[in-house]
């Protein structure tokens, strides 16, 4: 299964709407850092509202693609995460603190623009 | 024989109740309310000391009793009303029996008849007067909750919760979950967390604390905290809490001011005057603080 | 114990099988959405580490019952190689796979209860228990 990747202007938009089992989630890491190559996207916006469960091993894969992104110059923003995953991934002791966060889509890409302006 | 003591009781139902009222009106002078009227406490215990016959009389808890529970619940009179009222008839129905003098029963059964005429109704009562407290407990214990953790939208995007009394981990789950829920319902870029009136902040409380801070921070909104009083500050460094991650402000003012430039607002006075005087204050006090 | 389902792990899709089956069944048993998604996550770190570290095993469910207080009972069980130091495993961040090491501290914290039995070359066995609020 893979997840659509969309391009708006300098920016990647990601909505997240399955179940995300480990290789999915790989193949997304992969599928990401190719197109931030490609189109030389400078900011990328990954919705999770549709998300249910992340554990380790997704907060890990998320995390490693937050900071692989950085590395090739792309922003990226993480939003709608459900109160209940945030409240499982505090417990397990998991807090992304180099992540940057948003509400939803569309104050990701304000926020977006705000950092990438800075 | 056992029928003849409770034949006895009843028979002279009219003397016992008389000295069961003269007894009882003395306890009262002990623990006078003066909020229950002369009357209603003679009808109240007329009608008392009549259940009470009733049930001795049928050897079974009337539903007389549920219903006349119920009321002294209802008016909020202590339990022990009923319970001193039910000895006070134990005593006063020995001391009759015993007195009796067509009567040759050994002390000692007297005492275990009339003990099982009306222990039942004690324990009758017991179980419904415990069993309404469980159920204000229950009731308090969601009103407790409801209070707990309140969210108030200030304005767009702004929202505050103030927290008042102890932190426990059971209450903590529940702020979290609800600070949560707020945010999201509320579209809140900057949640304030008051903590004025909260008592104590030890490291139980500020790691809860700090964990809802961190929740509130992964779904993509900003916490600050406000309200730290100057011996919670010492308390905080002297058990090594680590803040520094958040904002943190003195006051729900100055939590405000900024939570108002994180999302590029700003309060305008239309009286052009006093908000100079006001800038000037805040500058004042801006540079104090700097 | 009423009753016991169990979930084979083999396949790596074993792991969001057996996630959604112990979130189904949390459901049922009354849990709120909150600690659904705690244990569905406690069930796909117990579920991962099998198939990580022991190639197969099975997470079992059972419906616990206490005074007055209902709860979801789960086992994860395998023949695989063990834990050598429990205590090792049980701390923030050590892992021997460069995972994030969050797996077995966070489900103890995700859980109300948890106990880990396990022997070197006969396998591990983890039963963990969260009661409903
Ligand atoms: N069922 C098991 N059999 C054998 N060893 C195990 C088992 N479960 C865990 N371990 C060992 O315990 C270590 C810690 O496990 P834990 O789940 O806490 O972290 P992780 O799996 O390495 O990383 P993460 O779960 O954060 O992705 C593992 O690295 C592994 O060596
Ligand atoms: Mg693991």
């Amino acid at each position: 299964m893979r997840i659509p990747i969309l391009k708006l202007h300098n920016y990647l938009l990601i909505s997240i709407q399955i179940d995300l089992d480990d290789q999915t989630a790989i193949q997304f890491q992969e599928d990401l850092l190719n197109k931030i190559h490609q189109s030389g996207a400078t900011g990328v916006v990954i919705d999770l509202t549709s998300v249910d469960i992340i554990d380790s091993f997704i907060a890990k894969v998320l995390g490693d693609v937050v900071t692989m992104s950085d590395l090739m110059g792309a922003k990226v923003v993480l939003t709608g995460i459900q109160p209940a995953v945030a409240v499982t991934l505090i417990d397990l002791g998991i807090h992304l603190n180099e992540v940057t966060t948003a509400l939803d889509l569309e104050q990701g890409l304000i926020k977006l623009r705000q950092e990438l302006e800075e | 024989m056992a029928k003849n003591l409770k034949e006895i009781l009843v028979d002279n139902s009219n003397g016992l109740v008389h000295m069961w009222l003269e007894e009882v009106a003395e306890k009262q002078k002990e623990v006078t309310n003066s909020a229950i009227s002369q009357d209603l406490f003679e009808n109240t215990n007329r009608e008392f000391v009549n259940i009470i016959f009733g049930s001795v009389e049928k050897e079974s808890l009337t539903s007389d009793l549920d219903s006349f529970t119920e009321r002294v619940i209802n008016l909020g009179w202590p339990l022990s009303y009923l319970t001193d009222g039910l000895q006070l008839f134990k005593r006063v129905a020995i001391e009759f029996l015993i007195e009796h003098e067509e009567l040759d029963v050994p002390v000692p059964k007297v005492l275990r008849h009339v003990d099982e005429l009306v222990n039942p109704i004690i324990n009758q009562l017991v179980n419904e007067y415990s069993g309404s407290w469980e159920n204000t407990v229950s009731l308090q214990r969601v009103a407790l909750q409801e209070l707990s953790a309140p969210l108030i939208p200030v304005m767009d995007n702004i929202t505050v919760m103030p927290l008042i009394g102890t932190i426990d981990t059971e209450r903590a789950k529940f702020i979290m979950e609800n600070l949560l829920d707020g945010v999201i319902k509320h579209h809140a870029e900057v949640v304030l967390i008051d903590i004025t009136g909260v008592p104590v902040v030890d490291t139980m409380v500020a790691h809860h604390i700090i964990q809802a801070a961190e929740a509130v921070r992964l779904i993509g909104s900003t916490c600050i905290l406000v309200g730290i009083r100057p011996e919670i500050a010492q308390t905080i460094v002297n058990l090594g809490i680590d803040l520094s991650k958040f904002p943190t402000k003195s006051s729900l003012r100055k939590g405000f001011t900024t939570a108002l430039e994180m999302t590029n607002q700003m309060i305008v006075q239309t009286n052009s005057e006093e908000q100079t005087i006001e800038e000037l204050i805040d500058s004042l006090d801006r540079s104090k603080q700097s | 114990m009423d009753f016991r389902t169990c979930v084979n792990i083999q396949k790596e899709w074993d792991i969001v099988g057996a996630r959604q089956f112990g979130r189904d069944f949390s459901k049922k048993l009354g849990f709120g959405i909150v600690d659904q998604a705690r244990i569905a996550t406690a069930i796909s770190e117990l579920a991962r580490n099998i198939y990580l570290y022991a190639g197969s095993g099975k997470i079992c469910f059972d419906e616990v019952e206490n005074v007055g207080s209902r709860g979801i009972c789960i086992v994860a069980i395998d023949t695989g190689p063990g834990i050598k130091d429990i205590s090792q495993v049980m701390e923030d961040g050590f892992s021997t796979s460069g995972g994030l090491g969050a797996g077995l501290p966070g489900v103890k914290r995700l859980m109300d209860e948890f106990d880990i039995t396990s022997k070197t070359g006969e396998g591990t066995e983890i039963r963990v228990v969260k009661w409903v609020r």
